[in-house]
């Protein structure tokens, strides 16, 4: 018997979300291996100057919710150009916010592991206050939304794999490594603290430093950091969710 | 309100693109496809037949022309269609860090349906398609073949009312394609509707219960194989390489098809000994076989579905 199914904003995404997380899970060694680049720049850190180490703990932890970006950015390439299961999932009932956001969703349960080694490993070398928790928490989520959202838009510009790889390393470890993440906001020359405190990983470090004490925020400074990572996280959310259904059709 | 399962009016489709002359993929594609039908799209790569099929299934707005699935309009309301449908797309792949199991189960279970009937479903789905063994292997460690029936078997275990298959069968083997065949006969006598596409004769002539030929994104002919075959007006094909020279006497034999080097006579039991005695004289070598699909086509495009641009 022929079965219809109807269809409804979000349909299927807890579904395809554990379909991602298992597709993610079964790929363990990306997973583990994604620790690395963490680990090199805090040795890096601990070596030229111990002092450093929470600041570059806390922006271990928010570099990996930004650097999830690049892996939705991947996937979601890959699934697309390679494999062409968007064409298999999007012409059904699932809806396509639904796809990017499942897709995001299930990346980040894969990656959540060794983040929260990574936490852990914050919190027994310096310790996390309940308010930096809280901090930490929302900054990273606002991160997590951008960069998400940023990765699945850029995903679907590309029409071969190749040509997205070089791209995303560079979008990703420029935004993510160069501005005060792994280092205090205060390295930075006066003029370009806004600048800091506008683009997205480092605007999150820069609360988390705020809340250990490594950075002197006033109260303009302040909003300006919460406020920008606010709105670039829900604006380019609501914009993936937007992009993600105009984009079912290829030719859109 | 139409009731039939797929209803294309003069489908067209232009690409554009600023760097690259404009490609007239589709140039008014008409045709009907009623429901519990299996219909195929035959035709040569390039033809239009996976351009057609990704407008009928939402995933490309025609450039005039509407399609209609179940009497809603794909163009405009796509949301209405795609509860109605699934999709095996052209050279699609399955999750590679999925199994096959994993693979349909997770599938069926994003389209709506709840654990148990998803896995029965699966189960079902994975013994048809003849994946049972390999069904907690990785896709990854799979052959082509088996990551293509894991394809088909994710589709087939929707029973989604109309099902769209862009090349089904491409790099399986015999008893594969088979079972693929067997697999979609047995959708369609429960309910589903089947629309295919492939360049395989053969496929198109088991498979499909009408079929249309598809060239240069025109429609040439639809009909069912057999009356495509009567045709021809013969039920033998006598093929003769390098027959060129014989093709004004063999037109006395009946229809003449050229196929490059191969001169393909299509005629009668009883004409056949004076043929082949003719091409014996002429020092050339004559292959006989029964009229297939494959000299229709080939009358009807005037070359081979082998044959590239």
């Amino acid at each position: 018997m022929a079965v219809a199914a109807r269809r409804l904003p979000f349909r299927g995404l807890y579904a395809f979300s554990m379909t991602e997380l298992r597709v993610q899970l079964h790929e363990s060694t990306a997973i583990v291996t994604s620790l690395i680049l963490q680990v090199v720049l805090l040795l890096f850190v601990y070596i030229l100057d111990r002092s450093l180490l929470p600041v570059a703990l806390f922006g271990a932890i928010l570099f990996s919710m930004f650097a999830l970006g690049q892996r939705v950015q991947n996937e979601a390439a890959f699934v697309r150009i390679d494999h062409k299961l968007n064409e298999l999932y999007l012409a059904g009932p699932l809806a396509p916010e639904a796809y990017f956001l499942g897709m995001s969703l299930g990346v980040l349960g894969g990656y959540l592991i060794p983040i929260l080694v990574l936490v852990a490993a914050t919190f027994y070398l310096v310790g996390i206050s309940l308010t930096t928790a809280l901090v930490l928490l929302a900054a990273a989520a606002g991160l997590w939304l951008f960069a998400c959202s940023f990765g699945y838009f850029v995903s679907t510009l590309f029409r071969d794999m190749r040509t997205i790889w070089p791209y995303a390393s560079i979008f990703y470890n420029l935004f993510g490594v160069l501005p005060p993440v792994f280092y205090p906001l205060s390295y930075w020359s006066g003029p370009l603290v806004p600048v800091a405190l506008v683009v997205p990983p480092s605007a999150a470090a820069a609360l988390v430093q705020w809340t250990i004490g490594w950075a002197m925020l006033s109260p303009w400074e302040l909003a300006l950091a919460a406020g920008s990572l606010a709105l670039e996280g829900l604006g380019t959310f609501l914009f993936a969710i937007y992009w993600s259904r105009r984009t079912v059709r290829e030719d859109a | 309100m139409t009731t039939e399962a797929l209803l294309a009016r003069d489908v067209r489709k232009t690409y554009s693109s600023r760097r690259a002359p404009s490609v007239e993929a589709l140039a008014g594609v008409s045709l009907v496809v009623h429901p519990g039908e299996r219909v195929a799209l035959l035709g040569r790569n390039g033809a239009g037949k996976t351009t057609f099929l990704k407008i009928a299934s939402t995933l490309l707005m025609p450039t005039g022309g509407t399609v209609e699935v179940f009497g809603h309009d794909a163009g405009t309301h796509p949301d209405e269609v795609r509860p109605m449908i699934a999709v095996v797309p052209q050279e699609g792949k399955p999750f590679f860090h999925l199994t096959p199991r994993e693979q349909v189960f997770t599938y069926l279970r994003a389209r709506g349906y709840d654990g148990a009937e998803a896995k029965s479903r699966t189960e079902d789905a994975l013994g048809q398609m003849g994946l049972t063994e390999v069904a907690n292997r990785l896709s990854i460690t799979l052959s082509g073949g088996q990551r293509q029936r894991t394809m088909v078997a994710t589709v087939i275990a929707t029973e989604a009312p109309l099902l769209f298959l862009d090349e089904p069968t491409i790099g399986m083997d015999p008893f594969a394609r088979r079972a693929v065949w067997e697999s979609l006969r047995t959708l369609t006598r429960r309910g589903s509707t089947i629309l295919l596409t492939t360049h395989y004769l053969d496929e198109a002539e088991a498979l499909s219960q009408r079929l249309y030929i598809i060239e240069r994104g025109r429609v040439l002919v639809d009909g069912t194989a057999a009356t495509l075959k009567q045709e021809l007006g013969g039920s033998l094909r006598v093929s003769i390489p390098n027959g060129e020279r014989l093709s004004e006497v063999a037109k006395t034999f009946g229809s003449v098809l050229n196929d490059g080097e191969v001169l393909h006579v299509i005629t009668t039991p009883e004409r056949l000994p004076e043929l082949m005695a003719l091409a014996t004289r002429e020092h050339l070598t004559t292959t006989v076989g029964p009229v297939t699909l494959e000299e229709a086509f080939l009358r009807v495009v005037g070359r081979s579905i082998d044959r590239e641009e």
